[in-house]
């Protein structure tokens, strides 16, 4: 089957993520966000990218940054091997 | 602590903090706006306060209750609180605690919802609830329920069984919803009914008004209105931050200075904060902070242990004093939290900080839970230490408290949280991880946790009998389920069979499991349970003598160890299966000694007394003793659904229905009868007399034969079918429907078909010992050769019936096939076969028993016409129906019931059958 989408299995894959959140976290939540990578941007955001093994880990991160309070602006699927864009 | 009866009804594990009210804080910002939006929204069914960590939700829902609860006098109004966590996410302990939370604020409430989540088959939730909403609807008070921390919840059981909650709440209750997610809950639709108050982030944060209020006001800061609206600015109104960055300027100097500096950084705002505040307390108070954020909750007792200093009664008054985000969980402030935001926070510095310490503070909180009896904390710590060795010990040692108590979840998530080799080398702990997938009805996996735990078995009991020396790399901790664990594993092995479908080889395990048991005095409960399967899976191959025979043993052990509760589900199954046998002595015997045990018992009625009483009701309904029958129908019904076990509610319709069955009143037996399916709950017992065969029964006796067939053929049943005790029941109503058909149609092939199969259905009857199926399948085969004109062959099939069942004095199996059977009867009588058994019998087709000549009575004979609507009243169409079916107008109906009533001398549908009935009317074309 032909499908468009850029993996059909997509609840069992692993992928990478990138989670963008209002303000600056310090890299010392790196261990807390399961040792994914923390980056600032100029804009005053940080993007948590990396690795995540499925759904249900992506879904428990996301509890974590709810959890913060911190606004989050926005979850995305990456392609490996990306570096996080600057804006 | 001993627990007492009553105790082990609310389990001892139950934690008062979390069912504790919190009082406003010191140092309040009133939030008068909002506590009048809440008290307008005490008239919704649900109010929901929903916004991140730290917006004060808690705390604006503990103003607003002591408000709410001052603003009346106390008789009338109560609240309930409950402090969510993430154990509560499964619902054994959401609904334990949400019911204690209940009964805190209306006493006495729930008790049986309590013994339902408790007892020895977990009633499906909706029962449970139902019984929980007829208490709090006979509550006169209102009562404020707040779930507090509910986005903690995400398991769909629970989410459905609130949703439940929801729909049926009755006025008094108020559901508060607070949490840092919406609820998975019907929101839209609540909203636009106007049922649902929304209190968010936008509506918490505080205003700038509450901002100067808070900062001059409660902490005496005098900022300038440009100072508080850059805080204000930067904080967006959040509390907690307004809160922090408070505390980090009470007594600096240069307030103006840290202001810019906060307001210029881009810094997540609580981090920047709490580094702010940390930095200036002393050191010791720094690490008292960070140490103790490993816990969930802090007592000055476990701080001290944790630490390992004293001096933490002290730090913990000093930190609530100085408003250190420290939450008293109860008034004598013995036990507090820190504030969820702030803990996180302090947990990530000292993972940033002192990662190598992490691990001894958390088993250091083990050590102290283990020794103050608190051992499912002391498991969850000793995990979080990543002490698997330790974790494992003290799962193994929980493990049969846990399954004592159907806390099988929680025992699997421990499992699971287990790395896998020190599962494997612990064949106890092996064992209990097959048990939890079991008790699932799951298989997989099973059999190599079973594998490995007879694995060190094998490698213990060596080749022979001797027993060697045992392996140093096997681990046991608890002697005591080692040496009870090859009858376990035998017993699992049964289970992994019975799930699969093979019933010879549960048998071949539960009989090991029962030789295993039987060496060792002490294992009741092991015996009790081999027995049981045993008792199961004979029954599912129709060797009933095995299955009694395992049930009866099953039982006796189970009353040795105790288990009161259980010897009543089992003394279920062992009646049903005497009554197939034709011994309803014994099945009586069975029931009422049940019920003895179950009485003896101190303390509440146990569960399972209500079905006590439904089968005593169905054995009395066969000695044609109605007013016996309804009246234990009636009692069973007066104790409630709670004590009888899940199948109870079904089983009480279906011999509820027959009750009415044998009064004439057919109708309303078919409405009990879909009822019964309706509220049908299966167990691992066989379904050998389905709900919809006993109704297909009905529509035969209506004369619906279409109905009938209809279901027959669509359960793909037929004449050619191989025979089997499973079908049996069905095959039985296959048979008396073709005879039906044959009385109404005269159709040979009908009647030969239905005698051919009574007669196989007869000899497989025979071949099981069912005496039971004996004599109905006769009963049948003796009206089908009366039908047939050969009333003199007739007589035959009804002799043997009625010499099985004298001893058993059976009466309605005879009674309820009407005026043909009463017939035969006088021609068994007349030549002088048991005639006082006869005469009683006879006796019981009422005052007129049909005599064949009661028709000639007939002053006038209903015409051919007149015979097919008067067989159509019998049922249950309706005039418009029957005009339908006959193809004839509706007046012409009308004329025809006119004259049938007349014929028969009767004003009524229901007495012009009963007549017809007696008249024999009904069942044959003249």
């Amino acid at each position: 089957m032909n499908d468009p989408h850029p993996s059909s299995d997509s609840w069992h894959q692993a992928g990478r993520y990138e989670i963008r959140l209002e303000g600056h976290l310090d890299n010392r939540w790196a261990a807390w966000f399961d040792g994914l990578t923390l980056t600032h941007l100029s804009d005053g955001t940080t993007v948590v990218h990396g690795p995540v093994v499925d759904q249900a880990a992506l879904h428990g991160l996301l509890q974590k940054v709810r959890d913060l309070g911190l606004p989050l602006i926005s979850v995305a699927q990456v392609e490996p091997d990306l570096p996080v864009q600057s804006r | 602590m001993t627990p007492s009866r009553q105790e082990t009804v609310a389990p001892s594990l139950l934690l008062e903090t979390k069912l504790y009210l919190p009082r406003s804080p010191r140092g309040l910002v009133p939030r008068q706006r909002l506590c009048e939006r809440l008290d307008r929204g005490a008239a919704s069914k649900l109010m929901l306060v929903a916004a991140p960590a730290g917006f004060g939700k808690t705390t604006l829902l503990a103003e607003w209750s002591a408000g709410w609860l001052a603003s009346a006098p106390a008789e009338q109004r109560s609240v309930a609180w409950l402090s969510l966590d993430r154990g509560d996410n499964h619902p054994g302990s959401f609904w334990t605690y949400l019911i204690a939370a209940l009964r805190s604020a209306a006493p006495g409430v729930g008790a049986s919802a309590l013994a339902l989540l408790q007892g020895p088959q977990p009633a499906p939730t909706e029962t449970m609830l139902t019984t929980l909403l007829n208490d709090l609807g006979r509550i006169g008070n209102d009562v404020v329920l707040v779930l507090d921390d509910y986005h903690v919840i995400d398991a769909p059981e629970v989410q459905d069984g609130m949703a439940f909650l929801l729909d049926h709440l009755p006025p008094q209750l108020h559901l508060v919803l607070a949490g840092r997610a919406d609820p998975a809950l019907p929101m839209a639709r609540l909203r636009a009914r106007g049922e649902l108050l929304e209190t968010r982030a936008a509506e918490l944060r505080f205003t700038p008004d509450e901002a100067v209020t808070y900062l001059n006001g409660v902490m005496g800061l005098n900022l300038t209105a440009a100072d508080v609206a850059a805080l204000e600015g930067r904080t967006e109104g959040w509390i907690a931050a307004l809160q922090l960055a408070a505390l980090s300027m009470q007594g600096r100097d240069d307030v103006a200075g840290f202001i810019a500096g906060f307001s210029g950084d881009a810094r997540y705002v609580v981090d920047y904060l709490v580094e702010e505040v940390l930095q200036r307390q002393p050191a010791d108070v720094q690490h008292f902070l960070l140490h103790t954020s490993v816990l969930d909750r802090l007592s000055a007792a476990l701080c001290d242990a944790v630490t390992e200093q004293d001096g933490a009664k002290a730090m913990l008054e000093a930190l609530d004093r100085g408003n250190l985000f420290l939450v008293p969980l109860d008034d004598r402030r013995r036990w507090y939290r820190y504030h969820h935001l702030f803990a996180d926070v302090l947990r990530v510095r000292l993972l940033d900080q002192h990662p190598d310490l992490v691990p001894s503070l958390h088993r250091r909180a083990s050590d102290w839970y283990e020794q103050h009896g608190e051992r499912a904390v002391a498991i969850d710590h000793a995990l979080a230490a990543e002490d698997f060795e330790r974790a494992a010990d003290l799962v193994e040692l929980a493990a049969p408290a846990t399954r004592r108590d159907r806390q099988d979840a929680t025992l699997r998530r421990w499992l699971e949280a287990l790395p896998d080799s020190h599962i494997r080398v612990r064949p106890v702990l092996s064992n209990d991880y097959a048990g939890t997938l079991l008790v699932r009805g799951e298989v997989e996996g099973v059999e190599a946790r079973l594998r490995d735990a007879e694995r060190w078995l094998d490698a213990v009991s060596g080749d022979g009998r001797g027993s060697c020396p045992r392996p140093p790399e096997m681990v046991v901790v608890d002697e005591e389920q080692f040496r009870a664990l090859p009858t376990a594993v035998a017993i699992h092995r049964a289970g992994q069979a019975l799930i699969l479908g093979d019933r010879t080889a549960t048998v071949t395990h539960a009989r090991r499991a029962l030789d295993l048991a039987g060496a060792d005095n002490d294992n009741h409960l092991g015996r009790a349970a081999a027995a049981a399967l045993i008792g199961l899976a004979s029954w599912g191959t129709g060797d009933l003598d095995a299955a009694r025979a395992g049930y009866a043993e099953s039982l006796v052990s189970m009353e040795r160890a105790g288990h009161i509760a259980d010897v009543q589900g089992l003394a279920l199954a062992l009646a049903d299966i005497q009554i197939v046998q034709g011994r309803l002595g014994e099945a009586m015997r069975t029931y009422r000694q049940a019920l003895r045990l179950a009485e003896e018992q101190d303390g509440p009625v146990l569960r399972g007394t209500a079905d006590m009483y439904v089968g005593m009701a169905a054995l009395h309904r066969e000695h044609d003793d109605l007013p016996a029958a309804t009246e234990l129908l009636a009692r069973s019904q007066e104790l409630g659904e709670h004590l009888g076990l899940p199948q109870n509610p079904y089983r009480w319709r279906v011999v509820m229905a027959r009750v009415r069955q044998a009064e004439g009143d057919l109708a309303g037996a078919v409405e009990l009868l879909d009822d019964a399916a309706r509220v049908y709950v299966g167990d691992f017992s066989p379904n050998v007399r389905p709900v919809p065969a006993m109704r297909a029964r009905l529509w035969v006796e209506q004369g619906r034969l279409g109905d009938a067939f209809g279901w027959l053929h669509g359960q793909g049943l037929s004449v050619e079918d191989d025979l089997s005790y499973l079908r049996e029941f069905e095959h039985v109503t296959l048979a008396r429907a073709l005879l039906a058909q044959y009385r109404t149609d005269r159709v040979v092939r009908s009647g030969q078909q239905a005698l051919e199969l009574l007669e196989r259905l007869l000899a497989a009857a025979e071949d099981g010992g069912r005496t039971g199926s004996v004599i109905e399948i006769l009963v049948l085969r003796s009206l089908a050769l009366q039908a047939r004109g050969d009333v003199a062959d007739a007589v035959g099939p009804l002799e043997r019936a009625l010499a099985l069942a004298e001893p058993e004095g059976y009466v309605r199996i005879f009674t309820d096939e009407g005026p043909p059977l009463a017939t035969l009867l006088a021609a068994a009588g007349q030549r002088g076969i048991v005639p006082g058994y006869v005469r009683r019998l006879l006796a019981t087709f009422g005052e007129t028993p049909a005599r064949p000549s009661r028709s000639a009575t007939l002053v006038e004979q209903l015409s051919d016409r007149e015979l097919d609507v008067l067989r159509l009243l019998a049922g249950d169409l309706d005039g418009p129906h029957i005009a339908r079916e006959l193809v004839l107008s509706l007046n012409t109906v009308r004329t025809h019931t006119k004259n049938i009533y007349a014929k028969l001398g009767v004003n009524s549908r229901r007495t012009a059958v009963r007549r017809a009935r007696e008249l024999d009317l009904l069942r044959t074309r003249r």
